[in-house]
């Protein structure tokens, strides 16, 4: 289908004729890299380049895989990005949130060496024993796997559009929720406790005017980066809304 | 003349030990499908790893369902 040129005079849903044998006139096409337009573009996007690597050198970069702050990681895609869209940062609860599960497992493997010493234990038969301490084996690499997979599926994502929370607790729990930037009202964060303090992990609430009313990164890393990284998109965003590029 | 205990004591052992495993293998059968569905939404790097490390879960669950039924 061919579209009209007078947009004015004819619907949009309107088809135009076209008669065959048709000749275009040179002068109707725009030349692209000459026109006055396509270079206030370039410089455009030139300084939202500039504007993104002031934001990366705000956050540093990642020097592990498995960390809980992945700075625009090539690996990671989730199944609501939208092609367009850029990851700025991933985060996941502070590897220190970790430790206490670490340690009750630990415990927990050590617990058949102990419980031969309770009387009761020696009167149920050997075999039963065995199945006893291997279904207790079993029940620790449960609980370890879980709480693993807790961690390790309990995501916080920033890209350059929204801010995501994908929650993946006790196993048959999921919640995932997402604010837009641009509704992005108020951020604050909280930094509570020895360890929090000591590591430098907190929780940052994210106040929005959507319709999930709050976000929160509960105990990521570096609260204070993410605030600021969050003030930048922000500014990022009202920039492009002036410019008229929102997407 | 007090009855003899013992074979109730063991047919208990059994059945405690047969219906605690068959539980924990619905329990591993639920990680596994938990696990293919978030890997799915969220792809990372360790995502093979996680879902080799929750069917060698499953694979153990099984054979402790196995070795409960079948120990003599």
């Amino acid at each position: 289908m061919t579209r009209a040129k007078d947009l004015d005079t004819v619907a949009p849903d309107d088809v135009v004729e076209v008669k065959k044998n048709q000749v275009i006139k040179k002068s109707e096409i725009i030349n692209p890299t000459t026109s006055k337009d396509f270079g206030e573009a370039k410089s455009v996007d030139a300084k939202m380049a500039a504007f993104r690597q002031k934001i990366y050198d705000v956050l540093g970069h990642t020097s592990h895989p498995l960390s809980s702050f992945l700075v625009k990681p090539h690996v990671f895609t989730f199944t609501e990005q939208d092609q367009e869209e850029e990851i700025i940062l991933v985060m996941r609860p502070h590897w220190f949130t970790n430790v206490s599960w670490v340690l009750t497992t630990f415990f927990m493997l050590a617990v058949p060496t102990l419980i031969r010493f309770i009387p009761v234990w020696t009167g149920i038969s050997l075999k039963y024993q065995t199945l006893g301490i291997l279904f207790w084996y079993m029940i620790t690499l449960a609980f370890a796997l879980e709480s693993f997979l807790s961690w390790y599926f309990d995501v916080y994502i920033i890209t350059d559009e929204r801010v995501i929370d994908i929650e993946f607790k006790n196993l048959l729990d999921k919640k995932f929720a997402e604010a837009k930037i641009s509704m992005i009202q108020d951020v604050s964060s909280r930094v509570a406790g020895v360890s929090q303090t000591m590591f430098n992990y907190g929780d940052v609430r994210i106040q929005t005017a959507a319709e999930i009313p709050e976000i929160c990164f509960e105990r990521v890393p570096n609260p204070d980066k993410v605030i600021k990284v969050l003030q930048m998109m922000r500014q990022e965003e009202e920039q492009e809304a002036i410019d008229g590029r929102v997407r | 003349m007090l009855p003899d205990f013992t074979s109730y004591f063991i047919l208990l052992e059994r059945i405690f030990a047969i219906v605690g495993t068959g539980l924990y293998l619905i329990f591993a059968i639920v990680i596994v499908k938990q696990v293919s569905m978030m890997t799915k939404n969220v792809y990372d790097k360790f995502n093979g790893v996680v879902i080799i490390f929750s069917y060698i879960h499953l694979l153990l669950s099984l054979l402790l369902v196995l070795m409960s039924i079948v120990w003599p």
